[in-house]
């Protein structure tokens, strides 16, 4: 009985793994969270990120665009953003890029010379191509750093899969039906073609005693038996069968295709946006993270450089927006089709509500308490070579302006409250 | 069976029966010999060129001719080594070649089309086959691996392009997109995008080629080939000596068990 048991066992076993290899599986997080905290809070940071839409069928497009920001305290472990490649995070070719822009430039290929402390604009234009519910990041690639993943939002594509088209014509006039499936066919035919002439090689050899019996005849030395006159004939043929094919075939190419380019490669300038409006100096006072709270907490020293009371709104690290609910400008700031799981619910908590006069300074203390820190993987404060925090801080003024200034400094791990 | 086969099993001195059981084991080697030539050539290219080969938007006018060809040459090399060492069958390299095409074909049918969504179009594999049955054919004419090394090597290189160009060469196409002049692989991979694979990361001519133009191609074909010479011969060598069997850890308890005898003198 545990005999049949054990063949049972391994049995199921053995099936399930064979149907888990077999069976596409989607894959639904693309490694948003993988990536170091310290390079989440500390490099690009994004806001200002809309999506058009979140539901849309099989040909239709999505606009992502928005803002981001390179901070200052850029981390000396990571590459500065001297080449990035501005993408976007789905699983797989769900949908097709149609174009990309930062701060209006072309982003099909590389851009380069990215200013630290500086601001960009980016639009990334999608196509919706398989049935589904993708997350969809815009995400910047830097040169030697990685990939920094934006906010991602769920898109619903509805519709039928084999409507999907690509069509382009090429500048000498040829019209392609549709990228997906273009050329396709061709390299298959002459492939399996080489193929069926390197199968009868084989087989002409594979026909007769194989490998003992050549083996043997090896060892005693009877080669001359082994390779025939009509072979010597047949690899003759089978060279000129070759060189004609390619000689052919290559000409006929080169006069059906006369005007070829080279894969086009190199990197695009992309000037900064001009520098927004900086209504309050932020001066670094400590920051420290409560373990078992779930809770950063951050003094600052605040000026208030412009001519305007001014509060703080927001506090944006790592895609997460911790919002002053006690603001109506930065609630009203978030769009409701904003992902809510990047809006922690308990929001950013000052221990002074009251505006900043113009010219005013105070230390203003900032509570950011959430499981957030946890779920998106943000706390190795403990095992990083550089315990540093880097954030966003937006204010408003009464009439509703934004300004927006940087924050950073070293974090400390705490188990109670110190500030 | 013809009367070259029968003296071939008289020359082993196999009877007839023993012919029909060796006969069997062909088979049965066949078919195990395949999926081993088909995962170490697979494996072996994915490690050294293994981009060149996925994307259509990396096959350059540089690298791409000149990485592929040096690194599909050896594991054809190797197992040519073993084959004709061992039993005289010209068939290593065009059976390297052709269960390396059958791998990726269904590769990229499974895993990147079904699994991942990209069109074939983007990940339609180059092939060295028809430089491998060269090789085959140069050494039955040769009997000569030296001979095959520096005749098949620079065949193996130079045609890799030619051959691979009749059915790339569409892909290459002028297009236009966002203002900016692109081939038609470049567009192909930008618009159905690869997540953890930006653009900066394609090695597109780098260097000084592109002084020569549009014979770009062929200087990276003509040192291409120049290089499979030495690479053909390194992988050649490693090839007999891997079948060669002092090589082999077979102690005398491993030749007992499959009966055969031990010299007392020799335990």
């Amino acid at each position: 009985m545990s005999k049949i048991l054990k063949k049972a066992t391994l049995l199921v076993l053995a099936a399930t793994t064979l149907l888990f290899s077999l069976m596409d599986q989607a894959a639904f997080a693309h490694g948003e969270r993988a990536t170091e905290p310290y390079i989440r809070t500390r490099t690009v940071h994004w806001y200002d990120v809309t999506w058009s839409t979140d539901a849309l069928n099989v040909n239709d497009t999505v606009t992502v665009q928005g803002k981001f920001h390179l901070l200052n305290d850029w981390p000396d472990s990571v590459s500065l953003p001297n080449l990035v490649f501005l993408s976007n995070g789905s699983p797989g070719a769900v949908m097709t890029r149609v174009e990309s822009y930062i701060n209006e430039i072309p982003a099909r290929q590389s851009t380069k010379g990215l200013i630290i402390g500086r601001d960009y604009d980016f639009k990334l234009v999608m196509k919706a191509r398989k049935v589904g519910q993708w997350h969809l990041h815009p995400v910047m690639n830097i040169h030697g750093a990685g990939a920094v993943v934006g906010p991602g939002e769920w898109i619903t594509v509805s519709g039928n899969e084999a409507d999907f088209k690509d069509p382009l014509t090429t500048l000498t006039g040829n019209k392609i039906d549709d990228l997906q499936t273009f050329g396709v066919s061709r390299v298959q035919m002459w492939q399996f073609g080489f193929g069926l002439i390197a199968a009868v090689w084989i087989l002409w050899w594979l026909r007769r005693p194989l490998i003992i019996s050549r083996w043997l005849v090896v060892q005693k030395g009877r080669e001359n038996l082994l390779i025939t006159p009509m072979d010597d004939k047949v690899a003759a043929g089978l060279l000129v069968l070759l060189a004609m094919v390619v000689l052919v075939g290559y000409t006929r190419t080169t006069s059906e295709f006369p005007e070829l380019v080279p894969l086009q490669s190199g990197s695009l300038s992309a000037p900064p946006l001009p520098k927004p409006p900086h209504a309050v100096e932020v001066k670094f006072k400590r920051a420290e993270y409560d373990v078992p709270g779930r809770s950063m907490r951050l003094s600052v020293e605040m000026t208030n450089t412009s001519d305007q009371p001014v509060s703080v709104g927001e506090f944006t690290t790592a895609n997460l927006r911790f919002i002053n609910k006690s603001l109506p400008a930065a609630v009203a700031a978030v769009s409701s089709k904003f992902p809510k799981e990047l809006v922690p619910r308990n929001g950013l908590v000052i221990d002074n509500p009251e505006p900043l006069a113009p010219g005013e300074s105070r230390l203003v203390n900032l509570d950011t308490t959430d499981a957030a820190w946890e779920v998106e993987r943000l706390v190795s404060f403990l095992s990083n070579v550089d315990s540093r925090m880097g954030g966003l801080l937006f204010f408003y003024d009464g009439k509703g302006n934004r300004s927006m200034s940087e924050v950073y400094g070293p974090i400390v791990p705490v188990f109670k409250k110190t500030i | 069976m013809t009367d070259n086969d029968q003296a071939i099993l008289a020359a082993a001195e196999m009877s007839p029966r023993i012919a029909r059981y060796s006969r069997t084991f062909d088979y049965l080697i066949v078919v195990i010999a395949a999926f081993l030539v088909w995962s170490v050539t697979h494996i072996h290219f994915l490690l050294f060129a293994g981009d060149w080969d996925f994307f259509i938007d990396w096959k350059d006018r540089q690298y791409w001719i000149l990485i592929t060809p040096i690194v599909s040459i050896m594991s054809a090399a190797a197992f040519q080594a073993i084959f004709w060492s061992l039993f005289r069958l010209p068939i290593g390299a065009t059976a390297s070649a052709l269960l390396f095409l059958i791998g990726v074909w269904i590769v990229r049918y499974h895993s990147w089309e079904g699994m991942a969504y990209f069109p074939l179009s983007l990940v339609v594999p180059a092939t060295g086959l028809v430089g491998a049955m060269a090789l085959d054919c140069i050494l039955v004419l040769s009997r000569s691996w030296v001979i095959t090394a520096v005749f098949g090597g620079v065949i193996y290189g130079l045609s890799f392009f030619p051959t691979n160009w009749i059915y790339l060469a569409p892909y290459f196409q002028p297009a236009e997109h966002m203002g900016e002049m692109a081939s038609v692989a470049d567009i192909i991979g930008y618009v159905f995008p690869r997540s953890g694979t930006p653009e900066y990361i394609r090695i597109i001519e780098r260097g000084t080629l592109r002084t020569f133009g549009d014979s770009a191609n062929w200087v990276s074909a003509f040192f291409s080939a120049f290089v499979c010479i030495f690479a053909y011969s390194v992988f050649w060598l490693m090839g007999v000596a891997a079948c060669t069997p002092k090589y082999i850890p077979v102690g005398y308890r491993f030749k007992e068990l499959y009966g055969a005898k031990i010299d007392a003198g020799a335990v």
